[in-house]
C-alpha cells in the first residue's frame, strides 16, 4: 500500500521533468536559430550605419567642391546648387543619430554629441549663402570665409567614417572567423551533454532497478525465514509467548502454551499465567535475559513445574516480552524416583550387609541354645527351660528365614544364567511377600500347575524378584482402592501352567486393574500408578528385562475386577539341576 | 589315632566357636578353637591334621582358603578326612568343591544336622583299615 501511494507522484515528476527536457530542448534550439538570425539582423545593421556615414562624408565632400567651384566663379545657379548641398548635407546629420544604423553607430561613437552642436552652423551657413548676390565681387571671399567655418563638421564626419570603417573591419574579422568554425558544433556539444545526462540517468535507472530486485528478493527472503521461524516456534515442545509489558496481555503464543495455560487470548487464565512469571522473574527479567524456574497451577490440583527464560524483543515492531519455558515436570518427576530408587538401592545393600551382621549373633544364639539344652538334658525338671530353648531355637529359625530373604532381595544379580526350579522360585517369592499378605488381608490362591522339576533357564534370585515385584504390586494396588473405602475382599490368584512349549505363570488381583492410558506404557522405565514414597517405577522395567533375558514374554491385561500378568517362560533344556535351596 | 573324632575349628567370631567347640566336645570330639586364621594354619603345619576341620570363609584379613590349602597340604594320612566351610555369606551357585571342601553351610547353622552330615560323610568315606 505504502509503495503503490509513493509510485503515482513519483511517475507524475517524472512525466513532467521528460516534458520539461524536451520543451527545454526545442527551446534552446530555437533561441540559438533566433540569435543567429539576430547576429545576422546585427551585422547587416552595423555595416549599414557604415554607410550611413560614408554618405554624410560623401555629401560633405560634394558641398566642398561646391564651396571651391563657386569660390573662383560666382554664379546664381552655383549658388542655388550649393544651397541645396547645404540642405541635404543638413538632412544627413540627424541621420548619423536619429535612426536605426544612427543608434548603432552611437554604439561605436557618439554621434549625436558631435554632430548636433554643428547642425546649428550648418543652419547659419545656409541662410548666409542662400543671402548672396551672384552679381556682387565679394561673393567669392565670403564663400571662402563660410566654407572654413564647415572645416570643424568636416573633421567630425571623417571622424566618424573611420571609427565606422574600423568597426566594420573588426566585424568582417570576426565573420570571416566564425565562418571558419563550424556553428553546429555548439549545438551539437549541447547535445551530446544532453546524451551523455541521459545516458548517466538510464544507468541509475538500471543500478536502481537491479537494486530493487535485490531488496524485493530479500526481502522474499525475510518473510520465508520468518514464516520458518514461526513454524519452528509453532514445533518447538517448549512453551513460547510474547507479551506486551505494560497490561500484560499475550501477542502471540505457540501450540505447546496453548495446550499448557489456553488456546484463547482472551482467557484470563492467560494473565494469571503472566503474573505468575512476572513474580518468578522479578523485575530483572524485565531487562535483560533471566532466568527463571516456577510452579505454575494450571487447574486446581494440578501444578506444573516450568523452567526457561523472559527477555525483551523487539515483536511485530513493538517492544515486547518473550517468555520460553520448557515443563520440567516429568523431569522432577524423574529426579525424585531415582532419587528414591537410589535410596532403595542404598537401603538394599544396607539390609544387605545389617542382615549378614545379624547372622553372626543368630548363629551363636543357636549353638549357645544347641549346647544349653545338651546340658539341661541330664538335669530333671528342666522340660519348662527345655521349650523355651526350643521356642529360642525355633525363633533365631524364623530370624534366618527373614534375613535370608532380605539378603536374597538385596543382592546384586549375577550374569549367569543357569536352570532353576520355577516353582521353587515362586514358594520362595511367595513366602517373602506371604507375612505383608497376612497383615493386608488378602487372600492368595495358589494353583501349581507343573511339579517342583520344571526348569527355566534365567538367573533365580532376579526372577525371585519379580515375583515379589508383582505380588507386592497387587498389594499395592489393593491399598490404592481401598483408600477412604471399606475394606473388600482381596484376591490374588497365582497360577502356573504349560502351553505348549512354555510355562505360563499368571498373577491375578481384584484390585480394580489398571487404567486404559497406562496399560501400553506400564512396562516404561518410571512409570508408576504409585506415589513416590511407594513405587520407584522401575519395578515393572526390572521385571521385563528380566524375563526378556529369560528369552520369555510379560504382559498385563485387565480381567473382571482387576488385573492379570502373565509372565510366559521356554522351558530350559532337561538337565540335572542344583536345587538352589 | 590321633585323627580319632578329632576336630579343629577355625572362626574369628569367638563365641561361635566356642560355642561351635562346646557343642561337639559335648558330642564326644576331641576339639580344637583357633579364633585366627594364623594359628589354625601353624596348628595345621606342626601337627597331624584332626579328622575334621571346621573354618570360617572370612576369618580377619585372612581367606579361610588359606586355612583349607593348609589342611590339604598335609601328607597323606595326616590331612583331615573332612573339611567344612561355615560362612556367613550368601553366595548364588557355588558349591563346597569350589572352596576344596567337603561341606558347605551357611550361619546360623543347626549343629544336630551339621553333626549328622560330618557323620554320615564319615562314614560314607571311611578308610578301608576302618
Amino acid at each position: 500500500m505504502i509503495l503503490s501511494h509513493n509510485r503515482r507522484p513519483i511517475g507524475l515528476l517524472k512525466l513532467g521533468l521528460v516534458i520539461t527536457s524536451v520543451a527545454l530542448f526545442l527551446a534552446t534550439g530555437m533561441l540559438y536559430v533566433s540569435q543567429t538570425r539576430q547576429q545576422g539582423l546585427l551585422t547587416a545593421t552595423i555595416r549599414s550605419s557604415g554607410w550611413v556615414a560614408y554618405q554624410a562624408q560623401l555629401e560633405f565632400v560634394k558641398t566642398e567642391a561646391e564651396f571651391a567651384k563657386l569660390s573662383l566663379v560666382p554664379t546664381r545657379d552655383g549658388l542655388r546648387e550649393l544651397v541645396l548641398r547645404l540642405e541635404i548635407l543638413r538632412s544627413r546629420l540627424p541621420v548619423l543619430y536619429d535612426s536605426d544604423e544612427g543608434r548603432v553607430l552611437s554604439g561605436i561613437v557618439d554621434t549625436k554629441d558631435l554632430t548636433q552642436p554643428l547642425e546649428a552652423t550648418l543652419d547659419s551657413v545656409i541662410d548666409e549663402v542662400g543671402a548672396l548676390d551672384a552679381e556682387d565681387g565679394e561673393t567669392a571671399s565670403r564663400l571662402r570665409s563660410i566654407d572654413t567655418r564647415l572645416t570643424p563638421l568636416g573633421q567630425v564626419l571623417q571622424r566618424i567614417l573611420l571609427e565606422s570603417v574600423a568597426y566594420n573591419q573588426e566585424i568582417f574579422r570576426r565573420e570571416r572567423a566564425l565562418a571558419e568554425t563550424p556553428g553546429v558544433v555548439p549545438l551539437v556539444l549541447l547535445f551530446i551533454c544532453g546524451g551523455c545526462l541521459a545516458l548517466v540517468l538510464y544507468l541509475q535507472g538500471r543500478r536502481d532497478r537491479l537494486r530493487l530486485g535485490e531488496i524485493l528478493e530479500a526481502q522474499n527472503a525475510i518473510r520465508a525465514m520468518e514464516s520458518n521461524l514461526r513454524a519452528v516456534i509453532q514445533a518447538v515442545p517448549a512453551c513460547v509467548a510474547v507479551i506486551e509489558p505494560e497490561s500484560g496481555r499475550v501477542s502471540f503464543f505457540n501450540s505447546t502454551a496453548a495446550s499448557l495455560v489456553s488456546a484463547d487470548p482472551a482467557d484470563p487464565a492467560w494473565l494469571h499465567f503472566v503474573q505468575a512469571v512476572h513474580e518468578a522473574a522479578g523485575e530483572a527479567g524485565r531487562t535483560k535475559w533471566g532466568m527463571l524456574s516456577m510452579a505454575y497451577l494450571r487447574s486446581p490440583g494440578q501444578f506444573v513445574s516450568l523452567r526457561g527464560t523472559i527477555c525483551d524483543v523487539l515483536w511485530e515492531r513493538r517492544h515486547q516480552q518473550l517468555i520460553v519455558l520448557a515443563d520440567t515436570t516429568q523431569v522432577r518427576s524423574a529426579e525424585l524416583q531415582v532419587m528414591q530408587a537410589a535410596k532403595l538401592a542404598t537401603l538394599g545393600e544396607m539390609a544387605t550387609a545389617i542382615a549378614h551382621e545379624l547372622n553372626q549373633p543368630l548363629a551363636v544364639i543357636k549353638m549357645a541354645v544347641a549346647n544349653a539344652r545338651r546340658l539341661l538334658e541330664p538335669m530333671s525338671g528342666g522340660e519348662a527351660v527345655l521349650a523355651k530353648l526350643e521356642r529360642i531355637s525355633s525363633q533365631v529359625d524364623r530370624a534366618k528365614r527373614i534375613t535370608d530373604q532380605v539378603r536374597r532381595y538385596g543382592r546384586m544379580p549375577s550374569e549367569q544364567l543357569l536352570p532353576f526350579s520355577l516353582r521353587h522360585a515362586v514358594e520362595l517369592a511367595v513366602s517373602f511377600v506371604a507375612e505383608q499378605y497376612r497383615a493386608a488381608n488378602i487372600r492368595l490362591t495358589i494353583e501349581p500347575g507343573f511339579p517342583m522339576e520344571v526348569l527355566v533357564f534365567g538367573e533365580q534370585t532376579m526372577f525371585e524378584q519379580v515375583m515379589v515385584n508383582l505380588l507386592i504390586n497387587a498389594r499395592d494396588a489393593f491399598e490404592a482402592r481401598d483408600a477412604g473405602a471399606g475394606p473388600a475382599s482381596r484376591e490374588v490368584t497365582l497360577s502356573l501352567g504349560c502351553v505348549a512349549e512354555q510355562v505360563v505363570i499368571s498373577i491375578q488381583d481384584n484390585a480394580g486393574g489398571v487404567s486404559e492410558e497406562m496399560l501400553p506404557r506400564l512396562f516404561e522405565p518410571f512409570s508408576t500408578t504409585k506415589s513416590t514414597d511407594k513405587g520407584t517405577g522401575l519395578g515393572l522395567s526390572l521385571a521385563r528385562s528380566v524375563v526378556r533375558d529369560m528369552n520369555g514374554t510379560i504382559s498385563v491385561e485387565n480381567v473382571g475386577a482387576g488385573a492379570r500378568f502373565i509372565i510366559a517362560l521356554p522351558f530350559s533344556p532337561p538337565v540335572l539341576g542344583r536345587n538352589a535351596a | 589315632m590321633s585323627q580319632l573324632r578329632s576336630m579343629l575349628i577355625c572362626d574369628d567370631e569367638e563365641e561361635l566357636a566356642h560355642e561351635l567347640g562346646e557343642y561337639f566336645s559335648f558330642a564326644g570330639w576331641s576339639v580344637e578353637v583357633c579364633v585366627t586364621a594364623q594359628d589354625a594354619i601353624d596348628r595345621l603345619c606342626n601337627r597331624p591334621g584332626p579328622l575334621v576341620l571346621l573354618t570360617d570363609l572370612r576369618i580377619g584379613p585372612f581367606d579361610g582358603r588359606q586355612v583349607v590349602a593348609a589342611a590339604r597340604a598335609r601328607p597323606e594320612g595326616e590331612r583331615p578326612r573332612m573339611i567344612v566351610i561355615v560362612t556367613g555369606h550368601v553366595m548364588d551357585n557355588v558349591s563346597a568343591a569350589d572352596f576344596d571342601s567337603d561341606h558347605l553351610c551357611v550361619k546360623p547353622v543347626d549343629p544336630d544336622e551339621l553333626g549328622a552330615v560330618i557323620d554320615a560323610f564319615l562314614e560314607t568315606h571311611a578308610p578301608p583299615s576302618e
